[in-house]
């Protein structure tokens, strides 16, 4: 959550930067201060119920705490624990598949949905919310019941295999298959990056089209040598934003197997086995030490994307 | 509210921010407000899992307890048993715990060796004379009472009898029918109804039926000491037995439950896609009145071809009453009249199973449909054999669920070798119980 939101007013920026001229400076910043503070006052009051879990998980990821009684203090005891979990190393395996699959290929979609819609067609508004709906429902708890009965047995998708002649797999409840419909699902869910992309395209001006059409550049070569460079870091901050959310997938997993992580662990994403830990096992201290290690795998991505954006995300400024 | 209107006459930036801080302060009153109780008159907190229709049960019971109780009022909430359970530790956690509660065999050890529960034999308000031994003993955990069955049940098999008699196919005698029996009538439905329906759809992933195969052969699926007894060989037959049967034809192909678990009416019963199923046997009305056409009730099949009887009578699930509770009286007050009350009882009549209280039991017996009748009298039939003893399900028993069922779908899609399986379970299984 905290690489969430401190990352959050930088892309803003960015997204702002090929406009604007130079951020301004003036007078104005200071008296306005005041009632700034008091805008942010219920984020302050939100941000103790965060901070006080956040240091407790932090203290509990080196106890026994059970729910029930004192917890004790054992040291790296859970993180020791950790290397020898067959399901943590499952979870992790679930969840890497999850994030490397469907997060590529759903920024790709966004992008080219966005391109598409870019291009000026009539009743904009309508399709670019067609396309954004998803987002808003794809995680929730009525859509992931409806995954279940579109790829299920009797479900649309294998009617429609059938149609050709196909006998579809059991999508839902074999293991091989289960986790590719909640990829599909995911990808489906596109419409957010979808219209950050498309305000980044808005930015680009459009001077530099008409620059390349008069050198006879082709529409592929524009979208290389133009687009693609000036929305870069949009594309930067959709990929991490991607990446985090994608790390810390729950409820899908969660509906789509009733909370156990089946067909025989196919599911298991790792917030789920956290959850399983500490709320069916009742071991809240190695549930709390695998958040931290979620949190610390979830750093080194985003370190290892900040490292190599210097060598591909262009800033025009 | 009052700070919204001192703030009111102000800028409108700072409006915004009270309004905020006040719905926030609101949000945080509302949780925080609900133990007021009022003059003398205490609330109990009642917690159990179930259905609308067996809230709606419950809620008539307590009314009546409630009118016999002057001054204690009963404020229930229920939820299906996966939230629950989840609920429960949360509270439980959290130093706010239900007065009486709903507790699964599976989970009574976690929460009893942590001290979380009361000892309900310590308490004069509840009388425990009429309950037999056999039944005090599954909720008994180093020699207190930390959970009370709420009836007692057993599972057995449910069969579409219009689907058989249309398939021409007779149904065995389940007093003496043997596994194989049961295998070779499931195949035969199967291919008398030209595959439109599978003779067994019984579930391999609960626990009910290897711990019943388990006593057939002699052995304790959980023993005595809280430890696991079943044998690598009794669970390597139970998967090979469903691998078995689905090559023979008898059960469906892999892939094909999609929900396991969930009410009579979402069953591959009704669907009327199998013939037959496992059910715990207190829901048999329910699959009667979810189902078209006619549903008897047998007897799982080897109890008089194996070593011993596999039946038992199990608590269908438990009532306990929370160590911390602040009105532990009133709390044994009600879990009395839960048990012993004759009134309640004919509200409840047999949702959690057979009332414990046999006098309870034969009291309601006129007011049973035919359907809870043919439960009641199963359940005694079994009864009247010489049942070998049951244990209290041991820590980590819902490791060793999740364990079995995953194992299950590896063996149904062919992934690992009932054999293998089998290892597998028995090892991280007795992970599970011993840590």
């Amino acid at each position: 959550m905290s690489v969430l939101t401190k990352q959050a007013p930088g892309a803003a920026a960015t997204l702002a930067a090929p406009g604007d001229a130079k951020p301004r400076r003036g007078p104005s910043r200071r008296t306005n201060q005041p009632s700034g503070y008091l805008f942010l006052l219920p984020w302050f009051v939100g941000m103790l119920f965060t901070i006080i879990p956040f240091f407790a998980s932090l203290y509990l990821a080196f106890t026994d705490y059970n729910l029930f009684t004192e917890p004790n203090f054992v040291g790296l005891a859970n993180f020791q624990a950790m290397f020898e979990d067959p399901r943590l190393l499952q979870s992790l395996k679930v969840t890497f598949i999850y994030t490397f699959v469907s997060v590529p290929i759903s920024l790709a979609a966004a992008l080219l949905i966005a391109l598409v819609l870019n291009r000026g067609l009539q009743g904009l508004s309508i399709y670019r919310s067609v396309y954004y709906l998803p987002s808003l429902l794809g995680g929730s708890v009525a859509i992931v019941m409806l995954w279940r009965y579109i790829f299920g047995n009797d479900g649309i998708v294998n009617g429609f295999l059938g149609f050709f002649g196909i006998q579809g797999p059991a999508w839902v409840t074999d293991p091989e298959f289960a986790l590719s419909t909640l990829i599909v699902l995911n990808v489906w869910t596109f419409g957010s990056p979808m219209v950050i992309f498309l305000a980044g395209l808005r930015q680009v001006p459009a001077m530099y089209y008409e620059a390349a059409s008069i050198d006879g550049a082709s529409k592929w070569r524009q979208f290389r040598s133009i687009t693609l460079p000036l929305i870069s870091p949009i594309i930067f901050f959709n990929l991490i934003m991607q990446l985090i959310g994608s790390f810390q997938t729950f409820t899908q997993g969660y509906v789509m197997s009733g909370g156990t992580g089946g067909p025989a662990d196919s599911t298991l994403f790792y917030n789920l086995y956290l959850y399983q830990k500490g709320f069916t096992e009742f071991e809240m201290g190695y549930a709390s030490a695998m958040a931290w290690l979620l949190l610390m795998i979830i750093a080194i991505f985003t370190a290892i994307n900040f490292i190599a954006s210097k060598f591909w995300v262009f800033y025009d400024n | 509210m009052k700070t919204t209107v001192k703030f009111q006459p102000r800028r409108r930036a700072i409006l915004g921010a009270a309004i905020t801080a006040a719905g926030l302060a609101l949000s945080g009153c509302g949780a925080s407000a609900t133990p007021a109780g009022g003059g003398g008159n205490v609330e109990l907190n009642f917690v159990f899992w179930g259905d609308a229709n067996r809230a709606k049960m419950t809620e008539a019971a307590l009314r009546i307890f409630e009118e016999k109780n002057p001054g204690i009022t009963v404020k229930t909430e229920y939820q299906d048993s996966g939230p629950y359970a989840d609920k429960l530790a949360t509270r439980f956690a959290g130093g706010n715990p239900p007065d009486v509660l709903n507790m699964a065999n599976r989970s009574l050890l976690e929460y009893a060796q942590r001290g979380t529960l009361a000892d309900l034999k310590s308490m004069p308000e509840l009388n425990l004379d009429e309950v037999p031994e056999s039944v005090l003993s599954r909720g008994t955990v180093d020699g207190k009472l930390y959970g009370l069955a709420t009836g007692v049940t057993t599972i057995g098999i449910v069969v579409n009898k219009t689907i058989t008699d249309q398939a021409g196919v007779a149904i065995p005698d389940d007093k003496t029918w043997s596994w194989e029996d049961y295998a070779k009538f499931a195949t035969e439905v199967t291919q008398k109804t030209g595959g439109k329906v599978y003779g067994a759809g019984y579930d391999v992933a609960t626990e009910t039926g290897p711990i019943m195969l388990a006593r057939q052969r002699g052995e304790d699926f959980y023993t005595e000491d809280n430890k696991l007894g079943v044998s690598e060989e009794t669970i390597r037959d139970w998967f090979q037995y469903s691998v078995d049967l689905r090559k023979a034809g008898g059960y469906p192909p892999a892939g094909f439950f999609e929900q396991i678990g969930g009410s009579p009416a979402q069953s591959y019963l009704a669907k009327g896609t199998v013939a037959s199923q496992i059910i715990p046997i207190n829901n048999f009305k329910g699959y009667n009145d979810a189902v078209e056409g006619e549903v008897v009730l047998l007897r799982i099949p080897g109890e008089t071809s194996a070593e011993r009887r596999g039946y038992s009578a199990d608590p269908s699930m438990l009532w306990s009453i929370a160590a911390k509770s602040k009105h532990p009286k009133e709390a044994a007050k009600l879990l009395n009249f839960l048990v012993n009350d004759s009134d309640g009882a004919a509200e409840t009549l047999t949702q959690r199973g057979v009332p414990i209280n046999p006098e309870v039991a034969q009291s309601i017996t006129p007011k049973l449909s035919t359907d809870d009748k043919t439960f009641v009298d199963m359940m005694a039939a079994i009864q009247e054999d010489d049942l070998p003893p049951a244990y209290v399900y041991p820590k980590g028993a819902s490791v060793v669920a999740d364990t079995l069922k995953q194992l299950a779908t590896e063996v149904e899609f062919g992934r690992i070798s009932p054999a293998d399986a089998a290892k597998t379970f028995l090892e991280k299984s007795n992970a599970a119980i011993t840590k």
